[in-house]
């Protein structure tokens, strides 16, 4: 059983952002559901409202532009962003880590936004999307901010989100769009589960970058490095912004060794 | 005490109209107000996929999926299957093939099959894996199960004999 919340589901922007403002602390945003509904029956949250967000049309957007790259609406489902033509051309990684997240009937639901505000270390779409230079657009009716997503994430499960803000679009820049790709994922199933160790490259003729999953407090992303790199520096680079620990899926070594492993994978099928 | 909302929804073409509290899930939902006790609930956390119904068109985790999001909405459940006590194709190829043996995860593995077969009329085996991804057989029946879709798309090869009357 869930315990009693209020179920609210506003139509526009800025009822939304009303609403998030009034009931701020004690409300949570209702995306897929995927992640929320299982903390809400373990009662690891409490929400006394619950504000669905998928009715606003504008957090259902995905837009492009030479200019200025890439948006995604933060309600916008992983099938979405799996199944969407401009994406899968110009930022296949992105199609494929929407792919790696759940089963079929998660990614049927689960969104953007939602992976990325749960703010888990394996966010499959927070590697990714780290490796492809993304940034976050938050909302609330103060007005609106953007970040890179490498400061968005702060903590296990926490962000720089405040209590009245809500994620409104994911945006990825035009130099990332092309780029050369590859990701691994360990699980410890073939099935669907949460990856032990992730590990997402994006090279352009400009930059290469590493996002890795499960390796520290949030996903994390290794600094611009100068392509072709050598495995040994993409591996040292990585090396410098992982933290990994012991836990039920894997040892600090295991992961040390899979993170170093992927990359030499990786960059062999990228060369 | 929460706000009461007021749902309607089509479920295997029939339509309901029922007041809930935002906090009932659609599983609890068709079970207990509707009175279609086929979907399982299992795990309660989108592990396990018993609780899997075809919502708009795709594949869902009734468990964590909440009532009054539904309102207007379309779903199809596994008592959509059998029509004037005949069953299914689909059905019967689970039948034939012994894609059935506890049975408790039956209705949502027919369920995620079902919304695969709309997209794919002759899936894969890869295909058809992936979209049972999340369902668990804890009979550990997947063989068969995959054999069922096969018969019911017509790729199945035949068997030896022998194989055959076990």
């Amino acid at each position: 059983m869930l315990h009693e919340f209020s179920y609210l589901a506003p139509r526009e922007r800025n009822d939304l952002l009303q609403l998030l403002k009034k009931h701020a602390g004690q409300a949570r945003l209702l995306a897929g559901g995927t992640d929320l509904l299982c903390e809400i029956r373990l009662g690891t949250d409490k929400p006394a409202f619950l504000l669905d967000v998928k009715h606003i049309p504008e957090l259902q957007d995905i837009a492009w532009s030479e200019r200025d790259g890439l948006s995604i609406g933060a309600a916008v489902t992983c099938l979405e962003i799996m199944r969407h033509p401009v994406i899968r051309k110009k930022f296949p990684l992105l199609a494929h880590a929407a792919g790696q997240i759940g089963s079929a009937q998660l990614r049927n639901r689960a969104t953007i936004g939602g992976n990325l505000c749960t703010a888990s270390p394996c966010a499959d779409l927070g590697c990714s999307s780290l490796a492809l230079g993304a940034r976050v657009e938050l909302a609330s009716v103060r007005g609106t901010r953007v970040i890179p997503m490498k400061e968005f994430f702060t903590g296990v499960k926490q962000t720089q989100l405040q209590d009245d803000e809500i994620v409104q679009r994911v945006l990825y820049p035009p130099d990332a769009a092309g780029a050369a790709w590859g990701m691994e994922k360990l699980k410890r199933i073939k099935g669907h589960d949460l990856a032990v160790v992730s590990v997402a490259i994006a090279r352009t003729a400009k930059w290469l970058r590493v996002g890795i999953g499960s390796c520290a407090p949030t996903p994390v992303v290794t600094a611009d490095l100068a392509p072709p790199a050598t495995v040994a520096t993409v591996v040292a680079a990585a090396r410098r912004v992982i933290a990994p620990i012991d836990d039920v899926r894997a040892s600090r070594e295991f992961r040390l060794f899979m993170v170093e492993e992927f990359i030499g994978r990786l960059m062999a099928r990228l060369a | 005490m929460s706000t009461k909302h007021s749902v309607t929804v089509t479920v295997n073409g029939k339509r309901y109209t029922r007041e809930v509290a935002g906090n009932r899930t659609l599983l609890r939902f068709l079970r207990e107000d509707l009175g279609l006790t086929g979907t399982k609930e299992g795990c309660g956390a989108g592990e396990c996929g018993a609780c899997t119904v075809i919502l708009n068109g795709k594949a869902v985790n009734s468990c964590l999926v909440l009532a009054p999001e539904v309102d207007g909405a379309t779903i199809e459940t596994v008592e959509g299957e059998a029509r004037n006590g005949k069953l299914s194709k689909l059905q019967e190829a689970f039948h034939r093939n012994h894609g059935v043996q506890c049975g408790f995860c039956t209705p949502g593995m027919l369920m995620s099959v079902k919304a695969l077969l709309r997209e794919h009329p002759k899936p894969t085996v890869d295909q058809i894996k992936e979209a049972i991804e999340g369902n668990f057989c804890r009979c550990t029946g997947y063989q068969q199960i995959i054999e069922s879709v096969l018969d019911a798309t017509g790729q199945l090869k035949p068997k030896k004999e022998e194989l055959r009357r076990v």
